[in-house]
């Protein structure tokens, strides 16, 4: 009997397949096309900057962008491309071919990764431009309060983008999980948000219960840290100067604890799958 | 055209093509954990080199049978092998080529795309990738259309691309599930015709269809499901020939004619049962007029 091992051949075709049927989605267009236009017009809400400096205030409006309309692209777009495979019998046709399912769920998650890559991408050199291009003018205008070569770090701006975009890379795989054993594209979507909520609030939800009297509160608390990724992580945006740079280590950290958390949520998909009926 | 054998998978061949032992499959349906019996010890050896038909009503378990030796769907009970291979492994897979019912390609690709795309899932590599590709596609008929979008192709166009991603790898055994479902009489009868020369091949081809007179003429032996049980399995020619019974073609005879056969057979004690004029099939005719007046 031929072996059939595992192939990452396979794992890229799927995931070429399915980055490929992703960009020919409306949903996709739509949403990148809102997340520019909410980037380029964020010169028109200046006034509505609550205090903060302008540019400042450019760089969180252009991450809020990119943070909500790239949850909901990442859920929306994983729930989708999953469940058209199932509910267009494509997968019948892939999965009674000699591929295992571990590296159909792979190739699903690649896809996706890659789709989100992009977005972030686009926007990230939006607002840089959108950033770079401000900056110049208020240089002009107020040449006394501006150094010869700005303020903005712009390293600083790349390596958000790539924060935000490593946040969507787990909660891509979280989405999988669900993905895996839902049987509704609907039910994967609201939960997809429901993770999403608890990931982004779980670190304050830790910070109240770790004061908590209560051994069960704080024992609950714990346990939610470690089921839960904490997205609060993923946020650099409070300084765009380049003396208050994170240490490269950081970052080191931050990428393991990524890979950490999407290699178990990936593993876990692909066990939840192995014995689904399609 | 090209001989079809690639032979990339060898099999041994002692081991029947598909092997179901006392297979049952039961769905939980609702909360109250109620169960449907899809499929009831169900056993099945089929041979290989051979066309076998399964037949059935609508939820008379086909599907699900196919399902559970694709290995898509796990048996409650029992157990199922493709050339000794339990089906439920990868590997059981290497050598079988699928056909679903009413197949939905990604519809974004051409017709030489989406086959590329399966005979690379398959692990066939670029050296012989292309010439494979141009083999098969000339085989199914569809080189004129394999630079379109998947989208644009018609029913019998999407069973023909469908055949064409089931055989790329050369498997050695062909699922086709309902193959001629919604296709025209023509179209029906290419894939009737490329059915027959998998067989020719040395191949194995499982199919189902609701077209009886077709798989009549086209399968070695089926299998009759009612229900997910097994009521009648058996060679065609066993079971639609009936025994003790002859019958002559000849030029039509007149009224005095018949008159005097009948005394013939009397007089030797053989009872004369009818004598009518034959009919040709209708499907033939269709053929034959459709096919002569869309040749150039």
């Amino acid at each position: 009997m031929k072996r059939v091992s595992f192939s990452f051949e396979r794992v890229g075709l799927i995931a070429q397949n399915t980055l490929r049927e992703a960009t020919r989605q409306k949903l996709f267009h739509f949403l990148v096309f809102l997340a520019l236009a909410l980037v380029l017009s964020a010169r028109w809400f200046r006034e509505f900057n609550f205090g903060a400096p302008e540019l400042k205030f450019l760089a969180d409006f252009g991450f809020g962008a990119m943070a909500f309309f790239g949850s909901a692209l990442t859920i929306a777009a994983t729930a989708q491309l999953f469940f058209s495979e199932i509910e267009n019998r494509t997968a019948l046709t892939l999965l009674a071919k000699p591929v295992w399912r571990s590296e159909f769920i792979l190739g699903k998650f690649f896809g996706v990764v890659v789709l989100v890559g992009l977005f972030c991408a686009l926007l990230t050199a939006l607002l840089m431009a959108v950033l770079w291009t401000r900056e110049r003018e208020l240089m002009r205008e107020f040449a006394d309060a501006y150094p010869a070569d700005g303020h903005i770090a712009y390293l600083q701006v790349a390596l958000a983008g790539t924060l935000q975009w490593l946040k969507l890379v787990i909660l891509t795989a979280l989405t999988l999980v669900i993905a895996s054993f839902a049987r509704s594209q609907l039910f994967t979507i609201v939960t997809g948000f429901f993770i999403l909520v608890i990931c982004h609030l779980q670190s304050i939800a830790q910070v109240a219960y770790a004061r908590s009297e209560s051994l069960l509160s704080r024992a609950g608390a714990q346990l939610l840290s470690w089921i839960f990724p904490n997205f609060q992580l993923f946020t650099l945006a409070d300084s765009l100067d380049a003396a208050d740079a994170w240490p490269w280590s950081h970052y080191g950290r931050i990428l393991i604890y990524t890979f950490g958390y999407t290699t178990a949520a990936c593993a876990l998909a692909a066990v939840s799958f192995r014995h689904r009926e399609i | 055209m090209a001989p079809i054998a690639l032979n990339l998978f060898p099999q041994p061949t002692s081991s029947p093509a598909i092997e179901l032992k006392n297979v049952v499959k039961d769905f939980t349906i609702g909360l109250r954990d109620l169960k449907l019996r899809a499929v009831a010890d169900l056993s099945l050896s089929i041979p290989a080199g051979q066309i076998y038909g399964l037949l059935g009503p609508n939820g008379s378990g086909k599907s699900t049978t196919i399902k559970i030796i694709l290995g898509l769907a796990t048996p409650t009970l029992g157990e199922c092998r493709v050339f000794g291979t339990p089906s439920d492994q990868v590997e059981a897979r290497v050598n079988v080529g699928y056909l679903p019912e009413s197949p939905y390609f990604y519809r974004h690709l051409t017709g030489r795309e989406l086959v590329r795309f399966y005979a690379r899932m398959c692990g066939l590599r670029s050296a012989g990738l292309e010439k494979r590709l141009a083999e098969v596609l000339a085989w199914v008929g569809m080189v004129e259309a394999a630079d379109r979008s998947v989208g644009t192709y018609s029913k019998g166009m999407l069973q023909r691309i469908g055949l064409a991603q089931a055989i790329v790898h050369d498997p050695q055994l062909v699922i086709l599930d309902e193959p001629t479902a919604g296709v025209d009489p023509i179209g029906a009868a290419a894939i009737g015709e490329l059915i027959l020369r998998l067989k020719a091949e040395g191949k194995t081809v499982l199919i189902t269809s609701h077209l009886l007179g077709q798989m009549e003429e086209l399968c070695d032996r089926i299998a009759i499901l009612d229900r997910g049980r097994l009521i009648l399995e058996g060679s065609v020619t066993d079971l639609v020939g009936r025994t003790g019974r002859q019958t002559f073609v000849t030029e039509s005879l007149s009224e005095a004619e018949l008159a005097e056969l009948r005394t013939w057979f009397e007089a030797r004690g053989r009872g004369f049962e009818s004598g009518e004029a034959p009919r040709a099939r209708l499907d033939r005719i269709f053929l034959d007029r459709v096919g002569k007046s869309s040749s150039p």
